[in-house]
């Protein structure tokens, strides 16, 4: 069965697609975030500089909020506490690692009783693959360095000093999408295998009770074929809207 | 394996990567993983930049997607590496459609060279080969009667999944005849291999441990018997002339072409790249009926949420029930619902029970849907409280229907006139939209999903086609990924309407032959991977 995950993967392909629209100068030179000078940053991130890496930081908190970011969120660590800064760099500089830090490895990680960790080492890309990643990746580095910069100007000229009510403004308008592929991003780095930079310490998994990989241990026969006992949960919010969104669309 | 073990010296020719250790041995090492990242990302397909496809619904679409259309992986194994390996038979009335069913208007309706009882040996020696588990007691009087077994399967059914029971309940209370799906899974240790420990990255996903082979079990006995296996060669065309193949023209991983001389040329790269291959190596096509009658198996998916309890349908092997009632023609109720439509008769096929989606996909979904729902603030909390509560995956129970496919001349795969791929060769493009038959068929089954769920006990049901279609243009994004394909290169006994002859035989070339579901004549209501081993098997004997 295949369908309810191509779902997801057709959007992200469309994502992904943007790299097929880009113009082949942008190619050539493909701008790196880092050409606005900042010393300080280097070292610490592949690609971003420190002020780029501090706004993605700020603004994936405000997109996946934790302890620090919304008081309601009290024991459920967010995009902040995963590290998906992290993600985000490693992601946007795997094609200047070797091997390229794009597939990680297998067939196990040390989580699930194997002794060492085999997803910690990238495997290498088919010569299609590095043609596809290279235009891919380009594509996002030229929106983050443009997306963060107009994130900053929204903002009055500095997003990392805007007030939370007022960063969450700037990111409901949504100029240009970037915050779109900035939240799909920051997804990916809260609820993927830690080897790709983030969901640091597992935190997102541990958050949506998900076990990520599994192997070589799996799972029992019996946790397999029983029920896990009553787990009630009442609607409410944004939950409730979307019954009612999917009542509506069942209706027609 | 067949013309290996015949004595012949065989070249394997794969375009992917192997990414298999120690193929000759029972348990070959691999790099694939529990990893949604991976897989989201076509670690082992064509990537969509490099290597896109065209899909259109008709001659006249005004807007054709470019991308990802149907993509299978790309590597040593196929798309055997990833699938959740359910293997039905197909059913007596698909091998004789137009004798026991009859025609219908538009449709190029034929019967298979060969029938049930002709091809069922050849299905045993595969569910043996590959390993498959199920049950015959449990299957329903309709399935055996339609497709009679004379044995039991190699394996027992291992764990049934706790989302496809609570399911199977329901069809039970409502008059349905769910089973045990059969899967080539080992439910114990199986010709070396290890029992499957259930880790739930099955369909889409690489077995990190090797407990489902695939079409690796017979690339064994191949390389056992002395065939050699070149992967990263990418056939860009067959050499011939006059009636015959004198080789074909392999295209390294640097882009380096060479030939390679061969008395006999056997191709089984899947219906949309076999397709290209014989148009980019411009064979014989008197009738122009290369790559016509495509067809995917058309996918309507129901989805019931679960306030109670957590389905937990991220254990498991995918799902592991299946019904087949509505492969049925007699279904109660079906004949009149297609008479109302203009048709003779419909049928939808198997329906595949309880699976869910994982994280990734999870959240993305929310993040579209929060676009509608809280359009003034669409992530933040609310985000993580979705997340939590997990409606759309550990509270949902998945329902996939596969409909039939009639072959359609209209429905094909040609040349793209204006994309290529990274290597400048012209890209496929698919040609493609359902008929009367197969949206009458989902509008009189789409029902029965919502139906099934609610009989399961689920607090909402919905029913959702996969693709978009005249009557549910959902949106430009959905063109079809069922990962089903047969057609394009089908079998017949008359050169006007098919490409192959009754054994895969290409009519214009008499040592030419296509070993996949290219040569389908018709796509049957079950998954077709299966069926495309049986026919390679039973043809390729006569080939010898
Ligand atoms: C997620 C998923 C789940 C699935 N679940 C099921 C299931 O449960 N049951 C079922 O029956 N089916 C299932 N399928 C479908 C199944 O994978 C296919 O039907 C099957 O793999 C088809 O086998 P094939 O050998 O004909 O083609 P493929 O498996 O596609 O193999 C063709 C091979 O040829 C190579 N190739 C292509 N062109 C060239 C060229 N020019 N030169 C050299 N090499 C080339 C390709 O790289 C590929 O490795 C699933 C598929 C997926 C992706
Ligand atoms: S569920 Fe079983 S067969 Fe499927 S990938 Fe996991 S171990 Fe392999």
């Amino acid at each position: 069965m295949r369908s309810l995950e191509r779902r997801q993967v057709l959007k992200t392909a469309s994502l992904a697609g943007l790299g097929l629209l880009l113009p082949p100068e942008l190619l050539r030179a493909a701008p790196s975030p880092r050409d606005a000078e900042d010393v300080a940053g280097r070292g610490r991130w592949l690609v971003f500089t420190a002020h780029q890496a501090a706004v993605v930081e700020e603004a994936t908190a405000r997109l996946i909020p934790g302890p620090l970011d919304d008081p309601s969120e009290r024991g459920h660590p967010g995009a902040r506490e995963a590290d998906v800064t992290r993600y985000i760099d490693t992601m946007l500089g795997a094609l200047s690692l070797s091997p390229a830090k794009v597939f990680a490895g297998g067939p196990f990680s040390n989580r699930a009783g194997n002794p060492s960790d085999d997803m910690a080492e990238f495997i290498g890309l088919t010569p299609g693959q590095a043609y596809g990643w290279k235009r891919r990746i380009a594509g996002w580095r030229h929106q983050y360095s443009v997306g963060i910069a107009s994130l900053d100007r929204a903002a009055g000229g500095s997003f990392i000093r805007a007030t939370a009510a007022e960063r969450d403004a700037v990111l409901a308008r949504n100029e240009e999408g970037f915050v779109s592929l900035l939240f799909a991003h920051a997804i990916e780095g809260m609820y993927s295998n830690p080897e790709y930079g983030g969901n640091a310490g597992l935190v997102g998994w541990r958050d949506i009770k998900f076990p990520g990989d599994v192997q070589p241990r799996g799972y029992s026969d019996a946790e397999v074929s029983r029920s896990d006992g009553p787990d009630r949960y009442e609607p409410a919010g944004a939950a409730a809207k979307l019954l009612n969104l999917i009542k509506i669309s069942n209706g027609r | 394996m067949v013309l290996a073990e015949g004595g012949h010296d065989v070249t394997i020719l794969e375009k992917g990567r192997n990414y298999f250790s120690e193929l000759v041995s029972a348990r070959p090492g691999t790099v694939f993983s529990n990893d949604e990242l991976k897989s989201d990302r076509n670690f082992a397909e064509a990537d969509p930049i490099a290597e896109p496809r065209v899909f259109r619904t008709s001659p006249s679409d005004a807007h054709p997607f470019v991308g990802s259309v149907q993509a299978l992986p790309q590597t040593v194994g196929g798309g055997a590496v990833h699938w959740d390996a359910k293997t039905p038979r197909y059913w007596d009335i698909d091998f004789k459609k137009l004798s026991l069913l009859g025609p219908i208007t538009g449709a190029a309706i034929e019967d298979w060279p060969f029938s049930y009882d002709e091809i069922a040996p050849a299905y045993s020696e595969i569910e043996t080969l590959i390993g498959v588990q199920g049950d015959v007691a449990a299957l329903p009087e309709l399935t055996l009667s339609h497709a009679p077994r004379s044995g039991s399967f190699p394996m027992p059914p291992g764990p049934a999944q706790y989302s496809s029971l609570v399911v199977a309940k329901g069809c039970e209370r409502i008059g349905l005849h769910p089973f045990p799906a059969a899967m080539a899974i080992n439910s114990r240790a199986y010709d070396g291999r290890p029992v499957c420990n259930n880790c739930g990255f099955c369909s889409d996903y690489g077995c990190p441990i090797v407990a489902r082979i695939g079409a690796l079990a017979p690339l064994r006995r191949a390389l056992l018997a002395g065939a050699e296996l070149s992967d990263r060669s990418w056939v860009v065309s067959i050499e011939w002339s006059g009636r015959r193949a004198t080789g074909v023209s392999v295209m390294d991983e640097s882009g380096r072409r060479h030939s390679l001389s061969a008395d006999l040329v056997v191709v089984g790269a899947n219906p949309i790249e076999t397709v290209r291959l014989a148009l980019l190596s411009r064979l014989p096509d008197p009738h122009g009926a290369t790559g016509r009658h495509l067809m995917f198996h058309w996918f309507t998916d129901g989805s019931g949420i679960f306030f109670d309890e957590r389905l937990h349908a991220y254990r498991g092997r995918d799902h592991t029930h299946d019904i087949d009632d509505f492969a049925d023609p007699d279904f109660p109720g079906a004949r009149k619902a297609a008479n109302a439509a203009g048709l003779p008769y419909f049928r939808a096929g198997k329906v595949e029970m309880g699976g869910s989606d994982r994280p990734l996909g999870e959240a993305q979904e929310y993040q579209q849907i929060l676009s509608y729902v809280e359009p003034h603030k669409p992530f933040g909390t609310a985000f993580k409280q979705l997340m939590r509560a997990s409606l759309l995956r550990d509270r949902l129970l998945g329902l996939v229907l596969m409909g039939e496919d009639l072959p359609y001349p209209t429905n094909l795969v040609d040349l793209d006139p204006v994309h290529r791929d990274f290597r400048g060769l012209p890209v496929p493009r698919v040609t493609y939209s359902p008929g009367r038959y197969e949206l009458a068929a989902q509008a009189f089954y789409m029902p029965w999903l919502t139906k099934m769920l609610d009989a399961a006990g689920a607090q909402v049901s919905i029913a959702v086609p996969q693709q978009s279609s005249s009557r549910f243009p959902i949106s430009a994004g959905n063109v079809p990924q069922t990962d089903h394909m047969m057609g394009g290169m089908r079998m017949g006994t008359d050169p006007a309407t098919s490409v192959t002859d009754a054994t895969g035989r290409h009519h214009q070339l008499d040592n030419v032959f296509i070993a996949d579901g290219s040569v389908f004549p018709s796509s049957g209501g079950h998954n077709p991977t299966l069926t495309i081993m049986a026919t390679a098997l039973h043809n390729a004997r006569q080939w010898l």
